[in-house]
């Protein structure tokens, strides 16, 4: 069979490999030795296939180095992703609501159970203190803004008043002019 | 054990893929940070290995999707890789060509670049590039057949 360049370029890589039938070989060996063109891209491949066998190079020491940390930092990624997922949160703090719970109303860890009283009792008296600070400060705010009003009104009244007295004052001159 | 296994593969597919050490490295670390995270996903699996290549494949692919305007000025390439003193293994002439047959791999599409790296580099059989991606046989060689002929018209060893 007569193969086209194109045919023999399709065919190089199986031809070079030894993995075509006794017969195409022969035909495509026939062919190269007619063309130039095909024999010269025939030479270059397998120039080629040589060279690139030679690419693999060994791995950097400091890369391996690296690659060697890498489940030490993946486990611990994967245990920090494990304990503060939500769902672990969700759960850790329920737990300790319902430990706490359970310790104040009942008396299964007396000394707990202590703590948790005095604690809510330190709570309240803040909360009562802090109660009465508030009153305070409403009271002098309140103090504040009637002394503020007050002042502001009377000085409004003033104006008021002199205003008045200087239009009266007017009046009674034209009334007396006319 | 995994890293010691597979670290070399991981690292020549990123460093072939982008041909730059830095990024290769930067990758390989993602890549591996990503098969721990998942590792519990894989039990269903069958194959590890088809696995770990199919997140580098993609992993690789993302990356340059995303980096393609950085990635692609071939200029800045080409610096970015010379910075790298030649290693012990390599004279400079060798280095020079390895960094030009790089740079013409890095332009490949990302398909043809993956398989060719896998086939030509990490020496894998069509085989087993099909059972990794879960492709046919025929798409792959046809893929690696068509990345080493544009490849060839474009390097040619000792003209770098």
């Amino acid at each position: 069979m007569i193969y086209k360049c194109k045919e023999i370029e399709s065919l190089l890589s199986a031809y070079l490999e030894n993995e075509l039938p006794a017969e195409v070989t022969a035909d495509i060996t026939r062919h190269l030795a007619a063309c130039p063109r095909c024999l010269e891209l025939k030479e270059k491949v397998e120039a080629l296939i040589l060279s690139l066998s030679d690419l693999q190079e060994e791995v950097p020491f400091f890369l391996k180095n690296r690659l060697f940390n890498i489940p030490e930092i993946s486990e611990k990624k994967k245990l920090a992703r494990t304990v503060f997922s939500p769902k672990w949160l969700a759960a850790a703090a329920g737990t300790i609501i319902l430990f706490l719970n359970l310790s104040y109303f009942t008396n299964i860890f007396p000394p707990l159970n202590r703590t948790m009283h005095s604690l809510v009792g330190s709570i309240e008296t803040f909360v009562v203190q802090t109660g009465g600070w508030f009153e305070q400060i409403k009271e002098s705010k309140d103090l504040l803004l009637f002394t503020f009003f007050n002042k502001k009104s009377s000085e409004n009244k003033a104006d008021k008043l002199n205003a008045e007295f200087n239009a009266n004052k007017v009046i009674s001159k034209g009334g007396n002019n006319g | 054990m995994l890293i010691n296994a597979y670290s070399k593969a991981v690292y020549n597919i990123a460093l072939n893929f982008f041909a730059d050490r830095d990024i290769a490295a930067d990758v390989t670390q993602d890549i591996f940070l990503k098969i721990y995270n998942n590792l519990e996903k894989f039990k269903e699996e069958k194959n590890f290995t088809a696995w770990l290549f199919t997140i580098s494949r993609n992993y690789c692919i993302d990356y340059w999707r995303k980096n393609k305007k950085y990635l692609s000025n071939s200029q800045e390439l080409d610096e970015k890789v010379s910075l790298h003193d030649p290693t012990p293994e390599d004279d400079a002439i060798r280095e020079s060509e390895i960094r030009e047959l790089r740079k013409k791999i890095a332009q490949l599409e990302p398909e043809l670049r993956v398989m060719l790296i896998l086939r030509d580099i990490q020496d894998l059989s069509y085989q087993e590039i099909a059972g990794k991606f879960s492709i046919p046989e025929g798409t792959v060689k046809s893929r690696i057949n068509r990345a080493r002929l544009k490849l060839a018209q474009s390097y040619v060893r000792g003209e770098a």
